[in-house]
């Protein structure tokens, strides 16, 4: 019993403590926050990255010549590609962006329609008319090297003084190059298939019209097709209107064009070098 | 180490000795032509600093020599001396360091062929050229091939080219009723109008004489000799169906063509 009474003074006392501590009252707010410190020393650079898997590139140029007496050549599409896709397909009908290419001169269709498939690599509008008889300017495409076991070149470059007609590549091989190589491409003529070649001044848009008052580009593309067969096929040449007056009528009395304007193939020689 | 070395090196002139043994090519060149001749072919070996001609540069002056008069040498004509491809080469059948050339005398006919046999002296590229009569200045060409090492029979098809040193009149060089426009020289091969090789012995019909001109004409009895270079792929000659008159004293049913207009087989021996 005793123990228990000493216990309960205890806890009274306990208590007693306990209840005099009281309460401290609410805190005062936060001081401002000091001045932010100078900043630290640079880190280390990091290490190199790992190189990456066939992460190479292969580089070509690409050279045309316009080996035509009287001929201009409009911009040419310049196209790098995988085996598998073709611009247009001989005795087939023109892509539009062909009979664009082949009626007006203006390639760019030719690079968006290339840039669709999944075989396109690199492309370039030369952007500039190559004169006849002259060399063009050099254009630089860039694949991944490991691309180049496989790898095809398309070219598309109107002959301004026809109706309808281009020279260029159609998806020749170029695989394997080493550095340093070249290939030479003597090029044929196609007919898009998507004028008829009436050779007239409403109708071709180059020079030869429009020194007769005609060309530009309203005689350039016209989205009907009214040609003998609506396919691609080797360009028969330009008759002209040489001839058309004498007794033998072998010219076309409406051609705008003359015996100046007449070509054989080649047309355009195309030379391809790997760089790197 | 060293013997490594003494094994490569040994490799080396096997292969410098390979490259040396003089090996004698045999060309066979066909005009495929079925009116158009070849004036004498000139055949080159050379080694990169030298090119008989370039598509899109201007023709050299024994190109001009050449493509308007059939003329390679002074034999031919002594009044090229210097200009011709005998001075841009050097002598006939020897090794002139940069090439070796050699003369296929006389006219291949069309639609006829002509061996003969050829010691490249190692050179590493080939050319031929030789001018198409009759015309102002038309000419067959091959450009720099290399020449295979391999033993064995090449083929290789050939365009015509104009030079581009004489605008194409068609105009018959025997006419005596026009001269050169300021000179007055009488028409013929280089440095003056007119068609050349006319009354080769291998025509197939002769050329008429009443012609105006095609790419010249003719004012007055006279016709300028101009130009229309560079060096590119001629247009084929035009003609007309009038003896007496039309534009062209050529025929166009007879003397037209088009490319290719030469082959070429190059046949390599087993050494």
């Amino acid at each position: 019993m005793n123990n228990s009474i000493i216990k309960l003074s205890t806890l009274l006392l306990m208590s007693a403590l306990i209840t005099a501590c009281g309460d401290d009252g609410d805190r005062g707010p936060q001081g401002p926050a000091g001045e932010q410190g100078e900043a630290g020393v640079d880190g280390q650079d990091g290490q190199d990255g790992q190189d990456g898997i066939n992460g190479n590139s292969a580089v070509y140029t690409v050279q045309i010549t316009n080996l035509t007496h009287g001929q201009p050549l409009a911009p040419a599409a310049v196209i790098l590609h995988e085996s598998g896709f073709q611009s247009f397909v001989d005795n087939e009908p023109a892509s539009m962006g062909i009979e664009v290419m082949a009626e007006g001169g203006d390639p760019s269709m030719v690079i968006e329609e290339a840039m669709a498939s999944t075989d396109f690599l690199d492309a370039v509008n030369s952007g500039a008319v190559l004169p006849p008889k002259s060399v063009g300017d050099i254009q630089t495409l860039v694949v991944p090297e490991l691309d180049a076991d496989d790898l095809k070149l398309t070219v598309t470059t109107m002959l301004v003084n026809t109706n309808d007609g281009f020279t260029g590549l159609n998806a020749a091989d170029v695989s394997n190059m080493t550095v340093g190589e070249t290939k030479t491409f003597m090029t044929v003529t196609w007919d898009a298939g998507t004028e008829k070649n009436t050779e007239t001044l409403s109708t071709i848009p180059g020079p030869a019209a429009a020194n007769a008052g005609g060309g530009g580009a309203s005689a350039g593309y016209d989205p009907v097709r009214d040609d003998l067969a609506d396919v691609v096929r080797l360009h028969s040449g330009v008759v002209t209107s040489a001839n058309s007056d004498d007794a033998s009528k072998e010219g076309l009395a409406m051609s705008v064009l003359s015996e100046a304007h007449r070509f054989d193939n080649p047309t355009s020689r195309i030379v391809i070098t790997r760089t790197r | 180490m060293k013997l490594t070395k003494l094994a490569s090196a040994t490799l080396l002139s096997l292969a410098t000795i390979s490259v040396t043994q003089a090996v004698t090519l045999d060309i066979e060149v066909t005009n495929l032509t079925q009116a158009q001749s070849f004036t004498p072919r000139l055949v080159v070996a050379h080694d990169n600093t030298v090119d008989t001609f370039e598509v899109g540069e201007s023709a050299s002056s024994a190109l001009a020599w050449l493509a308007e008069g059939g003329v390679i040498d002074d034999e031919q004509s002594a009044e090229s001396s210097g200009e011709n491809f005998e001075a841009l080469l050097g002598p006939a059948d020897t090794d002139n360091g940069s090439n070796t050339w050699h003369k296929v005398d006389g006219l291949l006919a069309p639609k006829s062929s002509n061996s003969f046999q050829f010691d490249a002296l190692d050179k590493p590229y080939l050319s031929l050229v030789s001018m198409l009569i009759p015309t102002n200045d038309a000419f067959v060409g091959m450009d720099s091939i290399a020449i295979p090492t391999e033993p064995g029979t090449y083929t290789y098809y050939l365009n015509a080219y104009d030079a581009g040193t004489e605008l194409n009149d068609e105009l018959n060089s025997a006419r005596t009723d026009i001269v050169e426009a300021e000179t007055g020289n009488a028409l013929g091969g280089y440095g003056v109008p007119g068609v050349a090789g006319g009354g080769a012995p291998t025509r197939v019909v002769d050329l008429g004489m009443g012609g105006t001109g095609v790419a010249a004409q003719v004012v007055n009895g006279e016709v300028e000799d101009g130009e229309d270079g560079p060096v590119h792929i001629h247009r084929n000659a035009l003609g007309d169906t009038d003896l007496e008159g039309g534009a062209s004293d050529l025929d166009s049913t007879v003397h037209r063509w088009l490319n290719p207009v030469a082959k070429v087989v190059v046949t390599v021996p087993a050494s």
